[in-house]
């Protein structure tokens, strides 16, 4: 049972990762690539999620809290930056 | 399965340096270099090594990025 839902999680990270390099690749604008980014650093923390449980490793998930900490300050500065400029 | 993952994250790695060389726009380019330093780190993850791949997150996406677009404002000003 627990095969069988890590394997479907791991089929929709893949698929989420494809999709999501697929729109930062053909984004016409710099907000749907920053929009991908953002995207793809939340099936990032998905994927370390994944890993240390498949590793059985529970110091991996302190690495997926400072990556979703320091994800949303990078989006927050980008977004900033094209409000106003800083 | 792992395997496949890997080699997802390192054509991530791969085509997220490519726009970070090709593209006109210097924020969208500033972006994607930082993203090609999260999939790195979580290569490093995926290699064992957390403690890599917290600093790579930090110092790689989070600093960096935004010492780019204080720099990318400091020029822009003096057109």
């Amino acid at each position: 049972m627990v095969e069988i839902i890590l394997d479907i999680a791991f089929v929709l990270i893949f698929f989420s990762i494809v999709f999501g390099i697929i729109r930062l690749v053909i984004g016409p604008d710099t907000v749907d690539r920053v929009v991908a980014v953002d995207l793809l650093t939340i099936i990032a923390i998905a994927v370390i999620a994944l890993l240390a449980h498949i590793a059985n490793r529970y110091i991996y998930l302190d690495v997926a809290l400072v990556y979703g900490l320091l994800s949303f300050l990078g989006v927050l500065a980008v977004a900033r930056y094209l409000e106003k400029g800083f | 399965m792992i395997a496949l993952l890997t080699i997802l994250l390192c054509a991530g790695i791969l085509i997220s340096g490519l726009l970070a060389v090709q593209l006109d726009n210097l924020v969208s380019a500033v972006i994607s270099a930082g993203l090609a330093s999260l999939f790195a780190a979580v290569v490093y993850v995926v290699l064992a090594a957390p403690d890599v791949a917290m600093t790579e997150a930090s110092i790689g996406s989070g600093l960096s990025t935004m010492i780019f677009l204080y720099a990318i404002r400091k020029t822009r000003n003096g057109d």
